[in-house]
């Protein structure tokens, strides 16, 4: 029993005027330290409110998620950054908020600054900076807060192709070496593969799970070298037959 | 530095300096047309004045009508209204947008009492309070407060959902989201209610010092007209336009102080 959090048959339902709408049926899934899962499925299936549970944003659902104090941060698919805040600012945010503003996590931001050459723009504003750069300072406020679960959702979605592989590879590379656990909502198939151990492969809605994919890649030094393995392809077509995208 | 550059930078400022001086000829030429159509006979001076009769008419009142505590009456007036219009207006909003369920039931009396002409409450607020200041502020308190509740209500609504789901992922409280997020964010609006508030003051003032004022720009300009003397209507009216844009304009540097970076 070496698993960090686990998730026992979460099903979810929303309330409307017209009726009851089931989102997510007996979801169950167990993660271990360090490890980092994808989760992939059509869009509108629920994968965002999947996070939002497991988050304990929202607490209206049937299940049960164990898990001891876990330390959990969120990375949105918007930067978010405040534009009324200067870059240093709205990378501590998270920090006074939780009211931990240390020493040491403050060190740690500007290790942080450092690794990714921001340093200069520390006193500028967020209207400054490019879509990559606004990504990175939101990837700096998630992890100074030190989480122990990450949970990412579709954070690289709205960037360019070129941010999105420099930033992906920013938040592969730290995950990896401080032994994060972590969640990646994505509907990219390529960045499911060459971003995780494992893959949870959801059908439409309700979202209930199709298959559960391992990942193996002979290296695991970045994702450019994960993007080069033999097997890319077969994991590739393996997710796109069970997301089955003309099932009506 | 680039010659470019150098040239950029002077075009900038020659830009600067040709709207000043369009500004300032836009004036005079408007003083020296009114000043020439009313010497000439062309326009009735008696009705339309002239700036120099104006001019002699606002050193007449300095000498003799006690024209300063006229104008320092009526700057109180809209400066205390102003104010307890904008920070009521401030509290109630935060108080509707913190507690939606009164916002829903209080609307209709908010949208009835905004579309409501306020005037026509004048003579209850002279029996009610008196022929004096406190009259003035309530009369200008009635017109500015609703305007300043709906605008500043609404900047508070409008707040990015994403944003509201970054301070949740944050687990940050109702005050620190309040704090950090929904009021910096709503500075645009607040500016936005500033300056409308300022001319609801203004028209609340006026109406309130027409009603029931003895002294003030107000009474000022009642007199002139009860005593068929344009000049002092001319003057009052010159010398409200001043203290409107003088306010206005502290707004305006304010406004560029708080949205420099937005």
């Amino acid at each position: 029993m070496n698993n960090l959090i686990e998730i026992h048959n979460i099903t979810k339902n929303y309330h409307t005027k017209e009726g009851e709408i089931s989102a997510i049926k007996d979801f169950n899934l167990n993660l271990k330290k360090g490890e980092i899962v994808s989760i992939v499925g059509p869009s509108g299936c629920g994968k965002s409110t999947l996070l939002s549970i497991i988050a304990n944003l929202d607490s209206d659902y049937q299940g049960e998620i164990i898990q001891h104090n876990l330390k959990i941060a969120y990375m949105l698919q918007n930067a978010a950054l405040l534009p009324y805040l200067t870059i240093y600012e709205n990378a501590i945010l998270g920090l006074k908020i939780n009211h931990q503003l240390t020493k040491e996590n403050l060190a740690y931001v500007d290790y942080l600054f450092d690794l990714y050459n921001l340093n200069d723009f520390k006193n500028n504003y967020p209207k400054s900076l490019s879509g990559g750069m606004k990504q990175r300072i939101a990837l700096i406020r998630t992890l100074s807060l030190k989480p122990d679960l990450l949970l990412l959702d579709e954070p690289f979605s709205a960037l360019d192709e070129q941010s999105k592989l420099i930033i992906s590879e920013d938040v592969y590379k730290i995950i990896k070496e401080k032994n994060i656990t972590a969640i990646l909502v994505t509907h990219n198939i390529e960045e499911a593969i060459y971003f995780s151990d494992k893959i949870v492969v959801l059908s439409k809605r309700p979202a209930i799970i199709k298959n559960i994919i391992s990942i193996n890649c002979e290296n695991n030094t970045s994702i450019y070298e994960r993007r080069k393995d033999p097997n890319f392809h077969k994991y590739f077509d393996t997710i796109w037959k069970d997301l089955d995208i003309n099932e009506s | 530095m680039s010659p470019e550059q150098k040239k950029f930078l002077k075009n900038l400022k020659l830009t600067k300096y040709k709207v000043i001086f369009l500004q300032i000829a836009i004036l005079v030429i408007f003083l020296g047309l009114w000043e020439f159509l009313t010497f000439k006979g062309i326009i009735s001076p008696f009705i339309y004045s002239s700036p120099s009769k104006i001019f002699s008419t606002i050193i007449d009142l300095i000498h003799s009508h006690n024209f300063f505590i006229h104008i320092y009456i009526t700057l109180k007036e809209v400066l205390i209204a102003f104010f307890l219009g904008i920070s009521l207006g401030f509290i109630i909003a935060l108080i509707l947008y913190e507690w939606k369920f009164l916002a829903k039931v209080i609307d209709p009396y908010l949208t009835m009492f905004n579309s409501l002409p306020k005037v026509a409450l004048g003579p209850l607020i002279i029996i009610a309070g008196g022929a004096n200041i406190k009259s003035v502020i309530l009369m200008a308190l009635l017109i500015n407060l609703i305007i300043s509740i709906i605008t500043i209500y609404n900047g508070f609504l409008c707040t990015d959902e994403y944003c509201f789901k970054l301070f949740k992922t944050l687990h940050a409280t109702k005050l620190q989201t309040l704090l950090y997020l929904v009021i910096p964010n709503s500075y645009q609006t607040i500016i936005t209610s500033l300056k409308l508030c300022l001319s609801q003051t203004l028209v609340g003032v006026l109406m309130g010092e027409f009603l029931v004022s003895k002294q003030g720009i107000g009474y000022l300009i009642v007199y002139g007209k009860q005593v068929f003397n344009l000049n002092i209507v001319m003057s009052g009216i010159i010398i409200l336009a001043l203290i409107s844009y003088i306010l206005y304009k502290f707004i305006t540097i304010l406004e560029k102080k708080l949205l420099k970076h937005i």
